[in-house]
């Protein structure tokens, strides 16, 4: 019986829907104008309109509909079919019917939402967007959706706080995991910093025992020193190309005992530390490092790079040193990925007023806190960069690349080094949401070590929402600590190597002519070096801050638009470790629920190769995103053959078809030309 | 009500909340409403570590809030260097030396000209410039094989009436000020 009333040999019977949306749609949509008139159009038999057609009440309707009037399509006119096309397909499945004979037309963003200011032309869209859908809905098409395998693995990029949670919670489930980090370590941002706000527990001894979790969890594999270069497939089944950087020192054999950094003749910049102090070209980023062996850092080694030395190899008493390693690719298989590769600290350097660069006692947040690291160049002593003195009076300035919708560096930015402009980035719109906290918390610290020195802090306004943030924030006044609303318009060095810095201080009205010792700039936070071409790799979006866009902003805010890819962490947007580890556990679930099931149903949206028409030109399978659709030569010549695993159905082939071979499922010209014809008719 | 309160601290019981708008619209004056009152203009400005009467953090925020007389009868306005140190600054665009541009220009229509710019005006609209030539630099350019430069102007003249700027100049109101 069902298979008989989706026969397209018969008569479309096509109910229509026209949801109130409470007053989402209702407040500015006559509702009963737009259903009124779908009456009469061909092919309807039945037209209503719901306060929620989502509701049980408004499914149920549709329900007896399809019996009652023997319906053999159905439109509804709602919100985006993002929200409840998976709800309405189930419905018409439940109910006998193919559920690709459902139509949406969005008359709610598309039209009510973007229209609020004019309710006539919005119904008059709404009639448009409808009339549209029932004349598509004429011709659908029954399809058979098929099954896709799934890989019952887990791959993380990103090593940080974030992709170590996910990765130990997955792991935890019994999922195999690969936890992929560029670094040589995992660890990230966190195992630089000395303490973490509010509770001031030391950042690595908190981090440390996860790193450990992780190494000597049998579920996870750490791919270090490791990038993403290509993912291919599909949700369930995909396939992930990995380029594994030589270390030149092998993971197995190595026990990081040192004797090869003792004799090691290369000293060079140490970017772990900032670039404030030095390391050798064989190095262990820092002595909690996981996987705990070293690396030779080729862009210095004089062995590798003028071919004599050796001597970290003759010391070496396990044999580890291996020159001759090389970088290789290796393919992997997976089920879902979790993207949580972090964030970038803005580079002040495009505020060019606050002369970081030039002035050596002007420092970044980051650079603080491996300043006041026991671990860091210093040993734990403040000693500002400029002549290794502690500072007296110390400022910090908050904002410093955020909450800024004008440009930075006008081009008159110079590196101190190299005279040439600065390529730095423009400051962002958005807040940070940590620097206030990381403000109090290293403002405190300064304070606890050295009690008789001065700290002010420059901001705008102090956000301290959080678990107890406030509290923090009062206890860094109470300890004397000076707040000073008012930013500063530059800093200005003075022969003796102080900072100047002229502010208004709002609360007194005065302007404010102070000098420092150090000050340090709270740097926000930017989306992570390479996130676009990282992102179109693997075809997901960005939002308008540049970090990778969520699912939905409320209720999907691990997940991205592409199924199976999950998000974690700073990638998404700011946020401190306690969020960081939150999100990671909601995209370990949602990618554990993924690896659960046996099998993956997969929408048939791919194209549909008249093999009769096909030239062979290659047009479809040069300009196919997903590498879909190759042509192969048959016995009739060069055909092109769609890929249906790699299909995403985006449609460039069906649309560059020169001669019309290629028609795409579920969106057929013949469907998008009714389609339109009936919106230029209401038009 | 002015005189019982204490004259350095003014009480403002009603506000234009169009004010804002107003000056929105005025070219120069639209980014206005972004202005977060960060304070960085001030930080930098050099008239008003000179004279703590020019504040352009302040003058935002008493157009944001509406104080529409006040902000148009003020001198203040009048008194920005337009060095656009603010505007290279101002984390949130806002343009400020722009903005004082759009006030003068709102402020003027209202009838309210700073005695010094209504002096440079006035000899504009009769010189062309804001100095007289005499005949001796006329004498002196001709000894060096140099045009005579005209000493009045009467295209200014008539652009000044074109834009009804001789009636605001004539109508007695710039005398507000």
């Amino acid at each position: 019986m069902p298979s008989m009333l989706q026969d397209t040999g018969f008569d479309a019977r096509i109910g229509v829907y026209v949801c109130h949306c409470g007053l989402n749609i209702a407040g500015v949509v006559d509702v009963e104008a737009v259903r009124e008139s779908a009456r009469f159009l061909e092919g309807v038999v039945v037209v209503r309109d719901n306060r929620y057609t989502c509701s049980e009440v408004g499914q149920k309707g549709i329900a007896d509909d399809i019996k009652e009037f023997m319906l053999n399509r159905v439109v509804i006119a709602s919100c985006s079919p993002r929200l409840h096309e998976k709800t309405f397909r189930t419905l018409l499945e439940k109910s006998g019917l193919n559920p690709h004979l459902l139509e949406m037309a969005n008359i709610r963003e598309h039209c009510s939402w973007v229209h609020y200011d004019n309710h006539e032309a919005a119904t008059e869209k709404a009639k448009g967007l409808v009339h549209s859908s029932v004349a598509r809905a004429r011709l659908l098409q029954p399809l058979s959706r098929t099954k896709g395998r799934v890989v019952p693995e887990v791959m993380v990029v990103g090593g940080g706080v974030a992709g170590i949670s996910a990765s130990l919670y997955l792991g935890g489930m019994g999922i195999k995991t690969y936890l992929v980090e560029r670094e040589p370590s995992i660890g990230g941002h966190m195992a630089m910093l000395d303490k973490t706000f509010p509770t001031l527990d030391c950042s690595l001894c908190i981090l440390s025992p996860k790193m450990v979790e992780v190494a000597e969890c049998e579920n996870i594999k750490v791919l270090s020193y490791s990038e993403i270069e290509k993912v291919e497939g599909q949700v369930g089944d995909f396939r992930v190309q990995v380029r594994r950087k030589p270390r030149y020192v092998n993971e197995e054999k190595c026990v990081g005992c040192g004797d090869c950094v003792a004799k090691c003749p290369v000293k060079v910049k140490d970017d772990f530390n900032r670039n404030m102090g030095t390391r050798k070209a064989i190095y262990i980023p820092f002595p909690q490092a996981i996987p705990p062996a070293y690396v030779i850092d080729d862009q210095n080694c004089r062995y590798l790079t003028q071919g004599k030395c050796k001597i970290c190899q003759a010391v070496c008493e396990r044999g580890a040193i291996e020159y001759d390693q090389t970088s290789y690719v290796e393919t992997i298989e997976v089920g879902a990925i979790i993207v949580a590769t972090g964030f970038q600290p803005y580079d002040p350097r495009g505020l060019p007023q606050y002369g970081y660069g030039r002035f050596p006692n002007v420092i970044t947040s980051l650079d603080f806190e491996r300043l006041i690291c026991a671990d860091g160049p210093t040993y734990g002593k403040l000693k500002r960069p400029g002549d290794s003195q502690v500072p007296k009076r110390v400022a910090f300035i908050q904002c410093v690349g955020s909450r800024s919708v004008a440009s930075g560096c006008r081009g008159y930015g110079l590196d101190a080094e190299t005279g040439s402009s600065v390529g730095a980035t423009d400051p962002k719109a958005y807040c940070s949401r940590v620097c206030c906290m990381i403000t109090a918390k290293q403002a405190f610290m300064v304070k606890e070590k050295y009690p008789d020195a001065e700290v002010y802090v420059y901001y705008i306004d102090m956000r301290t929402a959080g678990k107890g943030f406030e509290e923090f924030y009062q206890r860094g006044r109470h300890e004397g600590i000076v707040f000073l609303r008012g930013k500063p318009g530059e800093i200005e060095e003075r022969d003796d190597g102080c900072l100047r810095i002229i502010s208004e201080d709002l609360d007194s009205g005065c302007i404010l002519d102070l000098c420092f010792d150090m000050v340090v700039l709270a740097q926000g936070l930017t989306p992570p070096d390479g996130l676009v071409e990282f992102a179109q790799k693997m075809n997901l979006s960005r939002s308008e801050d540049g970090f990778l866009m969520e699912g939905h902003p409320k209720l999907r805010p691990a997940e991205t638009a592409i199924d199976g890819i999950y998000l974690a962490g700073c990638v998404q947007f700011p946020k401190d470790i306690p969020d960081s580890v939150a999100q990671a556990g909601a995209a370990a679930a949602a990618a554990a629920v993924t690896c659960s099931k046996e099998s993956i149903e997969i929408d048939p949206l791919g194209p549909v190769i008249d093999e009769a028409l096909c030239i062979g030109c290659k047009l479809c399978e040069m300009l196919c995103p997903y590498g879909a659709i190759k042509v192969e030569l048959t016995d009739k010549g060069p055909k092109a053959k769609s890929i249906e695993v790699a299909c995403k159905g985006c449609g460039v082939c069906g649309a560059s078809c020169s001669t019309r071979a290629i028609t795409m499922k579920h969106y057929t010209d013949s469907q998008l030309t009714a389609q339109a014809k009936a919106i230029l008719e209401v038009v | 009500m002015e005189s019982a309160q204490k004259k350095d601290v003014p009480v403002v019981t009603v506000l234009d909340p169009k004010f804002k708008y107003e000056v929105a619209r005025e070219p120069g004056g639209e980014n206005i409403k972004y202005c977060f009152q960060c304070g960085t203009c001030t930080s930098g400005c050099k008239v008003a570590e000179f004279d703590s009467k020019y504040n352009p953090r302040k003058i935002i925020r008493m157009v944001i809030l509406g104080m529409r007389e006040r902000v148009l009868s003020g001198d203040f306005i009048w008194l920005c260097a337009t060095c656009y140190t603010c505007h290279e600054r101002c984390p949130q665009d806002v343009r400020i030396p722009e903005v004082m541009n759009a006030l003068k220009n709102i402020a003027v229509r209202e009838g309210y000209i700073h005695p010094a710019f209504r002096a440079q005006a006035e000899l504009i609209a009769g010189y062309g410039r804001l100095y007289e030539v005499d005949e001796l630099a006329n004498e002196k350019r001709t000894d060096w094989g140099l045009t005579e430069i005209p000493q009045g102007c009467p295209e200014v003249a008539e652009i000044y009436g074109i834009t009804g700027l001789a009636d605001l100049l004539s109508g007695g109101a710039g005398g507000k000020l």
